[in-house]
């Protein structure tokens, strides 16, 4: 039902971004929030060399682009590559993973 | 006392590489180039028929485990039990866990419901009743 997708996941670059995976309420509690940033970088640096892990957090009263999803940058495309097809459709948090590839000129100016 | 904290926790994720969850239809790898709007709306459709799957087959995710971070919400404090006439519990944890879940699939159904005026509702869907008060 719905969109239909065709495209796939598209050109491959260094940054994977998770979705589906945390909910704004869980990044608000600082502990919370750093036990979920190690998770996420542990479990990915089974996969290659994590460069930076973003999670943007809510912010009382303002928009903040890009909460909810967690941007990971790697070492190379390969090791982006390669965490992609492990974590994707994985369980987080009971959740099911959803990925895609990121512009990394955009997640460097950090316009999730 | 961090590195205590560290090894007690059991981490959110779930399985392994193998251990993967397949919604028909619903493939967990996006192309880069959709528009917010229609990343929202799958994101929204996924949610929808992962929580509709796990309300139909009761698999709630409970755990013994105290300190398994993935049944979080199913160890909040137990709130003080309710009992019905014949002395039985109302308000298990499994009747919690699903509350939560018909709650959680209400809420993407709503958001849905407003970004595609087309979107049809799970057939066992039924929103929940808005007592009037009288």
């Amino acid at each position: 039902p719905g969109l239909q997708l065709q495209s796939g996941s598209g050109p491959a670059t260094e940054v994977l971004c998770l979705m589906n995976m945390v909910m704004p309420d869980e990044l608000k509690d600082d502990e919370e929030y750093e036990d979920i940033l190690e998770d996420i970088r542990e479990e990915c640096s089974r996969y290659g060399i994590v460069r930076s892990v973003e999670i943007p957090r809510p912010v009382e009263g303002v928009e903040v682009p890009g909460v909810g999803k967690v941007f990971v940058e790697f070492n190379s495309v390969l090791d982006c590559q390669k965490a992609q097809q492990n974590l994707t459709g994985r369980k987080f948090a009971n959740r099911v993973v959803v990925t895609s590839y990121f512009d990394p000129d955009r997640y460097h100016r950090r316009d999730f | 006392e961090a590195e205590e904290r560290k090894r007690r926790r059991k981490s959110r994720w779930q399985g392994d590489e193998k251990d993967k969850t397949f919604i028909p239809g619903m493939p967990t790898v996006l192309p880069s180039n959709m528009s917010k709007d229609q990343e929202e709306a799958y994101l929204l459709q996924l949610q929808i028929e992962e929580l509709s799957r796990r309300l139909r087959s009761n698999d709630l995710g409970i755990s013994p485990n105290p300190e398994d971070r993935n049944g979080l919400h199913n160890r909040s404090p137990s709130p003080e039990p309710i009992y019905n006439n014949e002395g039985k519990r109302l308000n298990t944890r499994e009747y919690r866990t699903r509350k939560k879940l018909e709650d959680d699939r209400h809420n993407c159904i709503t958001r849905m419901l407003v970004i595609n005026t087309d979107y049809k509702p799970p057939a066992d869907y039924k929103p929940p009743v808005v007592k009037v008060s009288d």
